[in-house]
């Protein structure tokens, strides 16, 4: 997905999704192929704790989709799915009805606020 | 293996097809085919030349930067089918010369994107070239200029021998005021060392640390900063992919190094908003293990974008910190 147009590009790996692949493949043959299932899934959840710091400010929050998209809702049980960091700020602008800014004062005030977590 | 591609850009009339007439001269070159957009004035007789008219397919509601040049796509696909049916040799790099006015970053897109060239090619380097006699004035009138230099991995300067006494060190000042990470390369009727001009190794680092500038070329500002400690990749890719949606348009590179506690860095590149795959190497390039990272911004000042990190900070497990003094270059018209 574009960051700006919101150009979905059909199964192309966003940029923030590469390393848990590329650590697969350089692992190469012999490795052990759960590894790389662990190390996604411990990825994509402190991805999630992280967002979870960050998009409360939107009255947002974000969970895990079975593994493959992340779920975002918000306060009033709207959601969208999306497939990766791409797609999910477009989709929180929709859902909040602002820009996700972090040059935003007030979002880095409540970032200071929770402590950053 | 995939096959790297270089683009080669430059403002109207800098001597991007005299740089190339000469390069590809050299042996080591030989499997090299060249995209162009047209014959040019200077010859090129090289045997794997592809001719293509510079065409850009504009996505639906899509911006400049992720449109797909059509042209490419066509071109590098053609000069794959042609390597696999073994009618050509087996290509070593592949060099796409663009035209005065165009905008790099839709070439990084549809090499990087594209699902089939996505895994046969990479995009290793950006050369611009730049005119000793005339590109102080053209970065000082042209938005595109400016964003050439942001874009290039290495600056060839070109027409040195044209040049007045002390323009070539006023134009390098200006340019790495622009673009700090960038190696510059002097070249009079194109003669560069190849070697050196193609070698990967020094677009990630061995260089002096980049220092905190700002400038008035277009309202562009230059900020370089280290952290004082590993940086959490997920949250500083959370970070940046937020500051990518909200100012996509006002970011015009990202490049670095990041320390993420790995054995060896992430190198980071971004062409406003395209990134490149990041790579996370197997160990440092150089002696220097902090992270060094360099943004090239139009319109968001070196504060705001240092308080943002500093927001961000309890996310990203390091401060940032920026690098050098703070310097005002002010670019003349002359």
């Amino acid at each position: 997905m574009c960051v700006l147009c919101g150009q979905d590009f059909v199964g192309r790996l966003h940029w923030t999704d590469r390393h848990v692949t590329d650590r697969a493949l350089a692992a190469g043959p012999g490795s052990d192929p759960g590894e790389h299932q662990r190390d996604r899934r411990r990825d994509r959840a402190h991805r999630v704790a992280l967002l979870n710091g960050v998009l409360p400010h939107y009255g947002l929050k974000v969970e895990d989709w079975s593994g493959s998209k992340y779920l975002l809702r918000d306060r009033k049980g709207r959601s969208e799915l999306v497939q990766d960091l791409g797609a999910l700020w477009p989709a929180a602008q929709r859902l909040s009805g602002r820009v996700p800014d972090p040059l935003d004062a007030a979002l880095l005030e409540s970032l200071k606020e929770g402590g950053g977590r | 293996m995939t096959i790297p591609v270089t683009v080669v850009t430059g403002f109207l009339g800098s001597g991007k097809t005299t740089l190339l007439s000469r390069v590809l001269r050299e042996p080591e070159l030989e499997n090299t085919a060249v995209i162009v957009n047209e014959f040019g004035e200077v010859g090129l007789d090289h045997h794997l030349l592809r001719p293509v008219a510079e065409r850009t397919l504009l996505l639906g509601s899509g911006c400049v930067c992720c449109s797909e040049r059509e042209d490419l796509v066509a071109a590098l696909g053609e000069l794959l089918d042609l390597c696999q049916r073994g009618e050509i040799p087996a290509l070593d790099r592949v060099v796409i010369e663009t035209t005065g006015l165009a905008d790099p970053a839709p070439i990084l897109h549809t090499v990087f994107s594209h699902p089939v060239l996505s895994h046969h090619f990479t995009v290793d380097l950006v050369i611009t070239t730049v005119d000793a006699v005339n590109g102080a004035m053209q970065l000082s009138g042209s938005p595109e200029a400016t964003k050439q230099v942001a874009a290039a991995d290495e600056i060839v300067i070109t027409k040195t021998d044209l040049a007045g006494p002390g323009a070539k060190e006023e134009l390098e000042a200006r340019i790495g005021a622009i673009n700090p990470s960038v190696r510059i390369v002097e070249a009079s009727f194109g003669e560069v060392d190849v070697r050196e001009l193609l070698s990967p190794v020094v677009r990630v680092g061995e260089r002096d640390l980049p220092r905190l500038q700002e400038h008035d070329t277009a309202s562009t500002h230059t900020v370089s900063v280290t952290f004082d400690g590993p940086v959490d990749w997920t949250a500083f890719g959370i970070w940046l992919s937020m500051l990518l949606h909200a100012r996509g348009e006002s970011v015009l590179r990202v490049k670095g190094l990041l320390d993420t506690g790995g054995p060896g860095p992430v190198v980071l590149n971004g062409v406003q908003h395209v990134i490149h795959p990041p790579q996370h190497l197997d160990r440092w390039p150089d002696r220097d293990h902090r992270s060094r990272v360099v943004f090239i911004t139009r319109d968001i000042p070196e504060d705001s974008l240092l308080a943002s990190l500093g927001g961000f900070s309890g996310l990203l497990g390091a401060a940032a910190v920026p690098l050098g003094e703070r310097v005002s270059v002010r670019g003349g018209s002359s």
